[in-house]
């Protein structure tokens, strides 16, 4: 096991029913090296296993839960970014984004099964066990791809927008609904015949959407706005947009639906948000520069790919409900003090850069990765 | 600041500049240490420092924030 932080409090039992008044309500359980990038996760419950596509790796590291270590590395296309696992035929499912294909891995085994074209760009994708349908957001093809999960045959491909990717699906409604990161919209489509029933315009850099059904509702990610939009879906419409920390990307339901996990690439955090109420409850710290999550229904920790720190963070949310005081946000304690002295590699010259270069100017230092 | 790339950074920063059209200064900070040293957690931070060298906003990865910060910054608020 790599890295346990325990921060349990004495005053604060784990488990149900907890305390919310705890300066943490969140406890960390693991943070597990894997391979470059990580992004998406998928859980297999019953073997106790987590698949993380590295997509840097070009392979899916395999984490054992219960030993927090990982016990195997399974190759992929080029770019796994998304990840997918259908419990009844055992099958794993990666959307390699530079492979223009989505590659299909034995739970069991292991091994590489088969791999299937797909659109240009692969980036999302999301399974659906009872219709029997893996649903893939093609970025670049601005399309969306559906596959039957038994036959592995292609039995749509229908018209998207720039950045599809993220996809949800409300089995009540039959409604899926891809997320286009560049058009900064969402299609929605009826899930048996594919034809487009509505469209939202979204904020900027839409990029990942979880459905709460019996509300009716899809909560939807708008990562440079830095906002999840919470959407009608009877009416298809916004109702309200719901301010997270800094630069959110994942975002996933809980499962008793009365609060989503939002990652927070910006902050390095979980937002906790209340499905009802649309208030932010809590932030949990995990790795640098979050992006997927998701529950392990096995025990409702909460897994987290940590792009920037390379890692998979397993973390506990002990809030009850929501807490009585709002969250703040940590200030950083730079704020007021001097810039410390740098030297550094200019990219486009190959000589060093310090901060006297830019001494008695105003400037940004803005800190990005490519990924 | 290009920073925790995992790998050979020059080719991802070029694909980085190319796709969205960047050609201001680009510092590689591989390692992300002084990332580190500023507790940065996550990308996008921007850090907004004033002609003294003080640091006078941090994070601000909304345009809102950083307009703001930017504002500020020049006592536009």
């Amino acid at each position: 096991m790599a890295a346990t932080d325990e921060r349990d409090d004495a005053a604060f039992p784990v488990g149900a029913a907890c305390r919310i008044d705890s300066r943490s309500p969140w406890r960390q359980i693991a943070e597990i090296p894997v391979g470059l990038d990580p992004e998406g996760i998928a859980v297999d419950v019953e073997r106790r296993r987590a698949f993380v596509a590295c997509s840097r790796s070009d392979f899916v590291s395999v984490v054992d839960l219960d030993g927090h270590e990982v016990v195997a590395e399974i190759p992929t296309g080029a770019e796994p970014i998304d990840i997918g696992l259908d419990e009844q035929t055992g099958r794993v499912f990666t959307a390699d984004a530079h492979s223009d294909q989505v590659t299909i891995i034995d739970s069991a085994t292991l091994e590489v099964e088969t791999a299937l074209p797909v659109g240009g760009y692969p980036s999302g994708l999301t399974h659906v066990p009872d219709f029997r349908r893996l649903y893939v957001g093609n970025s670049l093809g601005s399309t969306m791809s559906v596959i039957d999960l038994d036959t592995l045959e292609t039995v749509a491909t229908v018209d998207a927008e720039p950045g599809a990717g993220a996809i949800g699906v409300d089995p009540t409604r039959r409604l899926a609904i891809c997320v286009n990161f560049v058009a900064a919209s969402a299609n929605f489509y009826d899930a048996d015949s594919f034809e487009q029933v509505g469209r939202l315009e979204l904020g900027t850099g839409t990029c990942a959407i979880g459905i709460v059904p019996e509300r009716g509702e899809a909560f939807i990610v708008n990562s440079i706005a830095g906002t999840v939009s919470r959407v009608d879906l009877d009416a298809i419409e916004v109702v309200e947009e719901i301010r997270t920390g800094q630069a959110p990307v994942g975002l996933t339901v809980a499962p008793a639906h009365d609060r989503v996990y939002v990652t927070n690439r910006g902050a390095g955090s979980v937002s906790v948000l209340g499905v009802a109420d649309g208030v932010e409850w809590s932030q949990i710290p995990v790795g640098n520069g979050p992006g997927g999550v998701v529950v392990d229904q096995h025990d409702g920790r909460i897994l987290v790919a940590n792009a920037g720190s390379q890692t998979l963070s397993i973390v506990e949310d002990l809030l009850a409900a929501r807490p009585p005081a709002p969250v703040d946000e940590p200030t950083s304690p730079w704020i007021g003090r001097k810039l410390p002295e740098f030297g550094l590699e200019d990219y486009w010259t190959g000589g060093q850069r310090t901060n006297r270069d830019w001494s008695e100017k105003k400037y940004i230092l803005n800190f990005f990765a490519s990924w | 600041m290009d920073i925790w790339e995992g790998t050979e950074p020059r080719p991802e920063v070029e694909r980085f500049c190319d796709m969205w059209g960047i050609k201001g200064p680009i510092l590689l900070d591989p390692d992300g240490e002084l990332a580190g040293t500023l507790g940065v957690r996550g990308v996008p931070t921007n850090v907004v420092v004033d002609s003294d060298g003080t640091i006078r906003a941090f994070g601000a990865a909304r345009l809102d924030e950083l307009e703001h910060a930017i504002n500020e910054l020049y006592g536009r608020t």
